[in-house]
């Protein structure tokens, strides 16, 4: 279902262009020639061991790592620039695991989603000015689905829930573009699912363009267009439905399937324990 | 100086009104911090209560940002700078107390946004250091611990003189300005720094704003409260207020109260019984905490699982 959205949009400039992309982090290699070319509506998933770069792909799209070799373009603009103030929703972990201690509700950290450098100092004194903010955030709201929860403090609700907030905080900045990393970390099955379909609906109705990063193969298989099996390099690029299973996967990464499960530290183990 | 005297500015909107509630005040000695008889007094009550203000309104934003030492830091270094104001002859030797804070401040958040520190440890090391060369200073000056050096350890309602108040005017006026300008953009990066960054806020910049505003609030708090009593009225209402506050702006709000009772009771208590301003305000806003802390438990434990809103 992927490959047709790609169609639709053919004509139009790709959102997120990376060519010959070469990362060191303290020295160390991580990405080496990466290319990846990502269109409007397309959800793609990222899927790869621990280490093998995930996370430094997203950030070094979003410019907060630099890049040793190659190119990173996003609108057709450098990473960090002014042009991409608010077209880029960012879901992190650490929002998620923010403490519980913290007395904020639901609203206000969707809030913050809406204060950029143009409005950071304007608008306060004004609470008149605000209405287009506050809209915004009652729509991002709803579009997660968390109505009634508004006044929540984000310690009192489940992890899911919390995690919907999140992302309802990405959206109230009105990116188009959506990087999440890790985005089920914790989630039970089911809130697992409603934010897979939720994410889905995005890419389809609002055609909003989605990088999802995960350990969770199982998952994220069910909803994205189109998977990429990162190791260093790319090693798989292509529709959800072509994905290797296991044993090619281990062929890929140039490994023998089995002398890794004797090993006790195959991947992916959410594969085992799919219910 | 240049700027106009907004301490006698203050003075003059505010004490018309302390003298009207001065016949409904309660105690003996307490009336005469409002009823003018004793102007430095109406001098002290109307500092605290203006350093109050921003102290509840700072403390919020440093428990979210898990800074709440760094008050305590600061004040003992303010302190330390202080003994260098007095050896060195200043007559307000709060203004070295300020840059000594400033400074500190700066390079505490530099440590810990570049990950070379917890923010624990750079508090502990600046904190020490200055407090002790403050003290060595001292005694190599051959100078012993006077009266207006104990002042500024344990505060001094009676000696905020109205060069004092004008410095602690302004401080309060700018912090507090500056604070609600930017306070959705300091939330925003205090939760998610990364985030902010993407969207396009300063993220450094504010940081450093924020350093300094800790500083100078901390300061002007130092005068009133003393070095060794800052944290109380900056942490203390704010913790409470967190017991009992659902969202953000709720515990600023209760902040805001429980710092105002804990400066009139203690200042109650302290005029009636003389156990000293400082550290009578210092323990009742924390028993306030314990007496609202048992009643939330309490509720908590009879209305089990309910979400409160």
């Amino acid at each position: 279902m992927g490959a047709e959205i790609t169609n639709l949009n053919g004509l139009e400039k790709p959102i997120l262009e990376i060519d010959n992309l070469t990362v060191l982090r303290s020295g160390k290699l991580v990405l080496k020639n990466v290319n990846l070319t990502v269109n409007r509506g397309e959800f793609v998933g990222i899927v790869g061991p621990n280490g093998s770069g995930k996370s430094t792909l997203l950030l070094t799209i979003l410019g907060v790592l630099k890049a040793q070799e190659g190119n990173v373009k996003i609108y057709n603009s450098k990473p960090m620039s002014r042009e991409l103030y608010g077209k880029i929703g960012w879901v992190s972990q650490a929002a998620a695991n923010l403490p519980k201690e913290i007395r904020i509700t639901v609203k206000e950290l969707v809030h913050l989603g809406t204060v950029n450098a143009k409005n950071m100092f304007s608008n306060t004194w004004l609470p008149m000015k605000d209405k287009g903010r506050r809209k915004r955030v009652e729509e991002a709201i709803e579009m997660v689905g968390l109505q009634g929860f508004e006044n929540f403090d984000i310690g009192r609700i489940s992890g899911g829930q919390r995690q919907r907030a999140v992302i309802a905080r990405a959206l109230a900045t009105e990116a188009e573009f959506i990087l999440l990393d890790e985005p089920l970390v914790g989630m039970d099955r089911e809130s697992r699912n409603s934010l897979l379909k939720l994410l889905d609906r995005f890419c389809h109705d609002n055609g909003k363009t989605i990088i999802m990063v995960s350990h969770d193969l199982s998952a994220i298989r069910q909803t994205t267009h189109r998977m990429i099996f990162l190791e260093e390099k790319i090693r798989f690029d292509g529709p959800t439905a072509n994905f290797p299973d296991l044993e090619s996967l281990a062929k890929l990464r140039g490994i023998s399937h089995t002398h890794e499960q004797e090993n006790g530290q195959w991947w992916p183990g959410d594969v085992k324990e799919e219910r | 100086m240049m700027l106009p005297e907004l301490g006698v500015i203050l003075a003059d909107l505010f004490f018309p009104i302390f003298e009207y509630i001065a016949p409904h005040v309660p105690g003996e000695f307490f009336p005469n911090f409002f009823n003018g008889e004793i102007q430095a007094l109406q001098r002290s009550l109307l500092g605290s209560l203006m350093v109050t203000i921003i102290a509840g309104f700072l403390g919020s934003f440093l428990l979210v940002r898990n800074l709440a030492m760094i008050g305590d830091g600061l004040a003992h270094v303010a302190f330390g700078g202080v003994i260098v104001g007095i050896i060195l002859g200043a007559s307000t030797p709060l203004w070295y107390a300020l840059i000594c804070s400033i400074i500190a401040s700066i390079s505490i958040y530099e440590l810990q946004s570049r990950e070379i520190l917890t923010g624990d440890a750079s508090i502990a090391i600046f904190m020490t250091g200055m407090l002790a060369f403050g003290l060595v200073i001292l005694k190599l000056s051959g100078r012993a611990i006077t009266t207006d050096i104990h002042s500024y350890l344990f505060g001094s309602q009676l000696l905020i003189d109205s060069e004092n108040l004008n410095l602690i005017s302004y401080m309060s006026l700018v912090s507090l300005f500056v604070l609600f300008n930017l306070r959705h953009a300091l939330l925003a990066i205090t939760i998610d720094p990364l985030s902010a960054r993407v969207q396009g806020l300063p993220v450094r910049g504010i940081g450093l704003m924020f350093s300094i505003i800790i500083a100078i609030v901390v300061v002007s708090m130092v005068k009133v409260v003393g070095a060794l009593l800052v944290t109380a009225l900056l942490v203390t209402p704010a913790a409470t207020a967190q017991l009992i506050g659902r969202s953000f702006k709720s515990c600023i709000f209760w902040a805001q109260v429980f710092g105002f009772l804990s400066v009139l009771i203690g200042l109650y208590i302290s005029s009636e019984h003389g156990t000293g301003a400082g550290s009578s305000i210092a323990l009742t806003a924390a028993t306030i905490f314990v007496i609202i802390g048992l009643l939330s438990g309490v509720s908590k434990i009879t209305n089990p699982g309910k979400n409160e809103n």
